[in-house]
C-alpha cells in the first residue's frame, strides 16, 4: 500500500511536467482597492463616540471573556472519559472489571490478560482495541489532545481525525497520529514494532521523526543512555526483501557493513528507508546512501547534492516530498 | 519547482522592519534575547538611523515581531503583514475562482478582517503561513457555498482576460502555455485544485498541506495524485489541440 492508496497512478514525469508547466503560472498582484476596502471597513468598526465605543468594549469584553471561558473549557477540559467495551474474557479498568462496557478517564488504566482484549472508543476521532497482555493508561482526553501510554503489549488504532490529535507513548517513543488505521506493540524494555496499514505514523524519539506509511513498519527500541549508541527508528516497507529488513532491525549496532546491504537490497520504493538513513548516518555513509537513492531515483533538477550530503533539512524535506508519490 | 516570488517592500513595509531591526538591535546590545513582546513595543517607534531593509529578504523572525505588533493593535504592522501575503492569497483565490477577480478581491479582503479579528487567537503552534492558509481555504470553501446558486465553471472569457494582462510582455507560446495552465487549473474538481495551488504558490510540506486544508497526510497525499493525474490530462489535451 502507498500514499495514494486507493488514487490513480500518476507517473513521476508527468509530475515534472506538470511543475515546469505550473512555474508559468504567475503571482497576480492583488489590486490596490482591495486594501482600500479592508482600511474603509477598520475605519467603520471604530465608534461614533467615546461612549458608544465604551459600551461597544463592555459589551465585547463581555460576549469574548464567556465564549473564552466556554471555549477554554471544552478545550481544556477533558471529557468524562471514554466508552470501553469487553470484547474477549475479563478486561479491567484500575482493577474493576469490564462486563460488557465502561468507562475509562484521564489517569486510569486499561489491563488484559492473556485471554481478554477491550475496545475503546477515543472520543469522537476513532477506537483503539487493545489486545491480550496488555497494560495501557489513558493519559489526556481533550478535543485537542487524546494521549494513550502503552505500558506493554499490543493495540491496534483506527483513527479518522486531522494530523496530531492522536499520540501513544512508549518507553521508545511516541507514535503520533497522521491520520491512519495501526498496530504498536511495545514491552516493557521499550523495544516493539510500529505497524501501519492506512495512512501515516509519525514515531518521535528525542526530536528524531521516522515517518511510517501505510504496508510499512519499523522497530522501535529504547535508547541505551549515556554512551550507548542509538539510532532511531528506520522504516521499511513490509514487502522488502527479508535481507533489508533484517538489515534495517540490526542497524546501529553493527552498522557499516549492514549499510552495504542495505543499499544493495533497496529498490526503488525503499528510499523510503534510505531516506531516514540519510540523517542518521555520518557524512561518509551519507554519500553512499544518497547516490544509491539518486540510482534508483534521480535528484529532482531543483535539489542540490551537496545539499543533501550537508544534511540540509529542507532540502531532505523537499526531497521526501517527491519520494513519497512512489511510496 | 522551486519557485521564489519576489515581495516588492511597501514604503510601509519597509518602515516596519526598520523598526524591527533597529529593536531588535537594541535588544541584542543591550544583552537580551530578542523576544516577541519587546519587538512589539519597539515598532511603534520610530527611527532613522536604521539602514534601509528594502529588499531585504523578509524573515521568520520578522514576521513573529509583525504578528505581535498586530495583536497590539498596530495598523501599520497589518499592513506590513496585508504586503506581504497579499499577492499569493489574492493568486490563489483568483485561480480558484477561475479568474473572477470580483470574487478573488472579496476572498482576499475577507481574509484579511478575518486575520485582524482572530490574530489574537494564533498561538504560535504552527507556522504563521500555515495559519493564514487555512483561513485562505475557508474563505474559498465559504465563498463557493455562496456561489452554489450560480456555480463557479470554468469561463475562458474571464481567464483569458487576466491572462492577457499578465501576458503582455511574453512571447506567443509561453502566454499560449499560461493560458493552457490556467484553464487546466480551473477545470479540476476544488479539493484538487486547492490542493495544487498550494503547494505551487506556498510551497508546503505536506503536515503543513495538512493543516491548512485540515484534513489527513494521507488525504493530501490523494488530492495531490488526483490533481496531477487530472491536470497531466488536461494539459495533453491541450498540447493536442495546439497541434
Amino acid at each position: 500500500m502507498s500514499l495514494f492508496r486507493r488514487s490513480p497512478k500518476v507517473s513521476p514525469e508527468d509530475i515534472e511536467r506538470n511543475h515546469q508547466m505550473l512555474e508559468s503560472l504567475p503571482l497576480v498582484e492583488a489590486p490596490d482597492a482591495v486594501w482600500k476596502s479592508i482600511e474603509r471597513s477598520l475605519d467603520q468598526q471604530r465608534p461614533a463616540s467615546m461612549a458608544t465605543w465604551k459600551w461597544a468594549l463592555a459589551a465585547v469584553v463581555i460576549v469574548v471573556s464567556s465564549a473564552s471561558i466556554y471555549w477554554v473549557a471544552s478545550q481544556q477540559k477533558p471529557t468524562v472519559g471514554w466508552n470501553v467495551a469487553r470484547v474477549s474474557g475479563a478486561p479491567m479498568v484500575n482493577d474493576r472489571l469490564i462486563h460488557t462496557e465502561g468507562r475509562v478517564s484521564a489517569g486510569q488504566w486499561i489491563e488484559t490478560d492473556a485471554s481478554s482484549s477491550a475496545k475503546v472508543k477515543v472520543g469522537e476521532i476513532g477506537s483503539v482495541e487493545v489486545a491480550p497482555n496488555t497494560r495501557i493508561q489513558v493519559v489526556t482526553t481533550k478535543q485537542t489532545e487524546h494521549r494513550l501510554a502503552l505500558a506493554r503489549g499490543e493495540i491496534h488504532a483506527v483513527i479518522s481525525a486531522p494530523p496530531k490529535l492522536f499520540f501513544v507513548d512508549t518507553a521508545a517513543g511516541t507514535a503520533v497520529d497522521l491520520g491512519c488505521a495501526y498496530s504498536l506493540k511495545a514491552s516493557e524494555d521499550g523495544s516493539g514494532v510500529l505497524s501501519v496499514t492506512v495512512g501515516w505514523v509519525s514515531f518521535q524519539t528525542h526530536g528524531v521523526e521516522s515517518l511510517v506509511p501505510a504496508g510499512a513498519s519499523c522497530r522501535i527500541r529504547k535508547p541505551g543512555g549515556p554512551g550507548v549508541p542509538y539510532f532511531p527508528a528506520v522504516p521499511y516497507f513490509d514487502d522488502a526483501s527479508p535481507a533489508l529488513k533484517e538489515a534495517v532491525d540490526e542497524f546501529g549496532l553493527t552498522k557499516t557493513s549492514n549499510l552495504d546491504v542495505i543499499l544493495k537490497e533497496a529498490r526503488k520504493r525503499d528510499t523510503l528507508t534510505l531516506w531516514h538513513l540519510l540523517s542518521r548516518v555520518d557524512a561518509d555513509d551519507r554519500a553512499k546512501v544518497a547516490d544509491r537513492m539518486i540510482d534508483l531515483t534521480p535528484l529532482p533538477s531543483f535539489l542540490s547534492r551537496d545539499l543533501v550530503l550537508k544534511g540540509d533539512s529542507n532540502t531532505l524535506s523537499r526531497w521526501k516530498d517527491e519520494l513519497m508519490w512512489t511510496w | 519547482m522551486a519557485r521564489v516570488y519576489r515581495i516588492r517592500h511597501s514604503e510601509g513595509m519597509n518602515k516596519v522592519l526598520q523598526r524591527l531591526q533597529v529593536a531588535q538591535e537594541q535588544i541584542s546590545s543591550a544583552g537580551k534575547k530578542p523576544r516577541g513582546q519587546s519587538v512589539s513595543c519597539a515598532v511603534t517607534e520610530t527611527c532613522e538611523s536604521a539602514p534601509n531593509p528594502v529588499d531585504r529578504p523578509v524573515e521568520r523572525e520578522d514576521i513573529v515581531g509583525i504578528v505581535e505588533a498586530c495583536r497590539t493593535g498596530d495598523r501599520e504592522a497589518f499592513r506590513a503583514l496585508y504586503d506581504i501575503h497579499k499577492d499569493k492569497v489574492y493568486s490563489i483565490a483568483l485561480y480558484f475562482f477561475h479568474g473572477d477577480t470580483t470574487v478573488a478581491s472579496d476572498v482576499t479582503q475577507q481574509v484579511f478582517l478575518k486575520l485582524m479579528t482572530s490574530i489574537q487567537h494564533f498561538r504560535g503552534d504552527s507556522e504563521f503561513s500555515t495559519w493564514l492558509h487555512r483561513m485562505v481555504v475557508n474563505a474559498c470553501v465559504d465563498s463557493s457555498r455562496r456561489k452554489k446558486s450560480a456555480p463557479a465553471v470554468f469561463d475562458p472569457a474571464k481567464l483569458e482576460m487576466f491572462a492577457n494582462k499578465a501576458s503582455q510582455e511574453d512571447d506567443l507560446a509561453r502566454a499560449q502555455m499560461t493560458n493552457s495552465v490556467r484553464a487546466a487549473i480551473s477545470a479540476l474538481p476544488p479539493q484538487f485544485r486547492i490542493a495544487i495551488l498550494l503547494k505551487h504558490f506556498e510551497d508546503f510540506s505536506y503536515e503543513q498541506m495538512a493543516e491548512a486544508l485540515h484534513c489527513s497526510l494521507g488525504t493530501v497525499g490523494s488530492r495531490l495524485s488526483r490533481g496531477h493525474k487530472l491536470l497531466a490530462e488536461r494539459l495533453k489535451e491541450f498540447a493536442g489541440g495546439r497541434r
